[in-house]
């Protein structure tokens, strides 16, 4: 541990101020809370967001998992950890049952999270209604009215182009039954993980100075028409070419040698406990 | 022992987040609050523990107390956060010595935000008798599985100030309530409560 930094990096009027900003947006599910953002050692869009609220939140006897894009081992998931370990001295894991607070870029972990922990997710564009409106003023009035109908036209148009809501990851949804919010690029799949979450959820764009959250058993519906029903990304009758697991997100591969389309867990950690359990059964040799 | 305003105070704050993101969930912040040494004026040692955690020179605040000139002078000297008229005041402690009718009036001048930016809100900090035994509420909202029951010890009609001041989501106060044995509740505008009336 680097004591030649506060604990946790900032110093505690830094810390002060975004837990203020974090409290507020608990108290109101899917509101964005304008925060200060400090800057960090990192550049800002790299996870910073996350970061802040991990280090406003962290404290000695944490275990912190880091994850990018369903990896544990990726060079910002690394460095991250590396930052926070440097600077608390905190235990860093894996394995996301152990984790007290997990930080993660674009996915929400396999294993169901539990009450005991906190999933801080990064974030690019925290608003929603972006896409078609530039102007912070303007959306912000659009939420102040609940005047959505531009993200459901936007849903709307993809529809009449082609054929399907073509959202790939960053769905919008609607919380608490008032504001629509961006869950953060995590893929379709992952959305109904975060309706009635046992978990709280606390999501930080550092870029955009942004902080919402939404609080444990909180609903969450994505954004979708009667004719037009919401459906996550599937991977039927697919299977896991590591660990053979099913029902779970996968990354598309292309083998190099056959040149046929293979598919892997997303979720690395999920991957390798699950190899490990199978072998410790004596299925693979 | 003295409180260490690094790790005490961090983990207070994760006691209230836990508290506020699950209401009727209490947190207890005794260990915190029995390392403070000398307090300025009579009331639980967790309010001071809050107001270090939370307060800084960026915000303000009000006292409703007996002794609110002392206790505001305390406060601004601990955490150099500036008092001001209650319309305008980021946090508002009500101590247990205020006078009767102080919570209900804190709720109703307190402020609630605009539609804009609703966090623009004051906290309520309210020093209760006991938030084990008393009147049983029963709570729902984000944050609650289905519902839950507490059992707060608090004179007065707050329930009611609170219904009247929340009604127009996302404005609204947020509560929390710390008793003498540094139990904490927190009551977020989210959370609605129904008063369960024994009828006799």
């Amino acid at each position: 541990m680097n004591t030649a930094y506060n604990f946790a990096f900032f110093d505690e009027g830094s810390k002060r101020e975004i837990r203020r900003a974090t409290l507020k947006a608990i108290a109101i599910p899917g509101y964005q809370v304008p925060f200060a953002s400090r800057e960090m050692p990192i550049g800002r869009g790299w996870g910073t967001g996350g970061l802040q609220l991990t280090l406003s939140l962290i404290g000695k006897t944490d275990v912190l998992k880091v994850i990018d894009q369903g990896s544990d081992e990726s060079v910002n998931a690394v460095n991250i950890k590396k930052l926070v370990r440097d600077t608390t001295g905190v235990e860093i894991t894996e394995l996301t049952r152990e984790a007290t607070l997990i930080q993660s870029r674009h996915r929400i972990p396999e294993v169901p999270l539990n009450k005991d922990q906190i999933l801080i997710l990064q974030v690019p564009i925290p608003e929603p209604l972006r896409f078609y409106e530039p102007q912070e003023s303007v959306t912000k009035k659009h939420h102040a009215e609940k005047e959505y109908s531009g993200a459901w036209l936007m849903l709307f148009e993809q529809i009449i182009k082609y054929g399907s809501m073509t959202t790939g990851a960053d769905h919008p949804v609607m919380v608490h039954d008032r504001y629509v919010m961006a869950p953060s690029p995590i893929p379709r799949f992952d959305n109904p993980k975060m309706n009635h979450s046992e978990a709280l959820i606390l999501l930080g764009a550092g870029r955009e100075k942004k902080v919402y959250a939404i609080p444990p058993y909180t609903k969450v519906v994505s954004l979708d028409f009667h004719d037009y029903p919401f459906e996550p990304e599937t991977f039927q009758d697919k299977q896991c070419r590591l660990c053979g697991s099913t029902g779970v997100f996968f990354d598309e591969l292309v083998d190099e040698t056959t040149g046929g389309t293979v598919y892997q867990c997303n979720d690395t950690s999920y991957c390798i406990e699950t190899l490990n359990s199978v072998e410790a059964l004596g299925g693979v040799k | 022992m003295k409180l260490d305003v690094v790790h005490d105070l961090q983990s207070v704050y994760r006691k209230v987040v836990n508290a506020t993101s699950r209401p009727g969930m209490i947190s207890n912040l005794s260990d915190e609050a029995l390392s403070v040494e000398n307090i300025p004026v009579q009331c639980a040692a967790s309010i001071w523990v809050l107001a270090l955690t939370l307060l800084d020179q960026e915000v303000t605040f009000k006292v409703y107390s007996a002794q609110a000139e002392k206790a505001s002078r305390a406060i601004n000297q601990l955490t150099y956060a500036k008092p001001v008229e209650i319309n305008e005041a980021d946090f508002i402690f009500v101590l247990s010595d205020a006078e009767e009718g102080s919570l209900e009036e804190a709720i109703e001048l307190g402020k609630h935000g605009t539609l804009m930016n609703p966090h623009n809100s004051a906290t309520i900090i309210v020093e209760a008798e006991n938030v084990n035994d008393g009147v049983e509420l029963l709570l729902s909202g984000p944050g609650i599985q289905t519902s839950t029951s507490v059992n707060v010890c608090l004179t007065g009609d707050w329930i009611a100030s609170r219904n009247q001041k929340n009604r127009e989501y996302p404005l609204g106060i947020d509560l929390m309530i710390i008793d003498k044995e540094h139990q904490l509740l927190s009551l977020p505008r989210t959370t609605q409560i129904i008063e369960n009336r024994v009828v006799v």
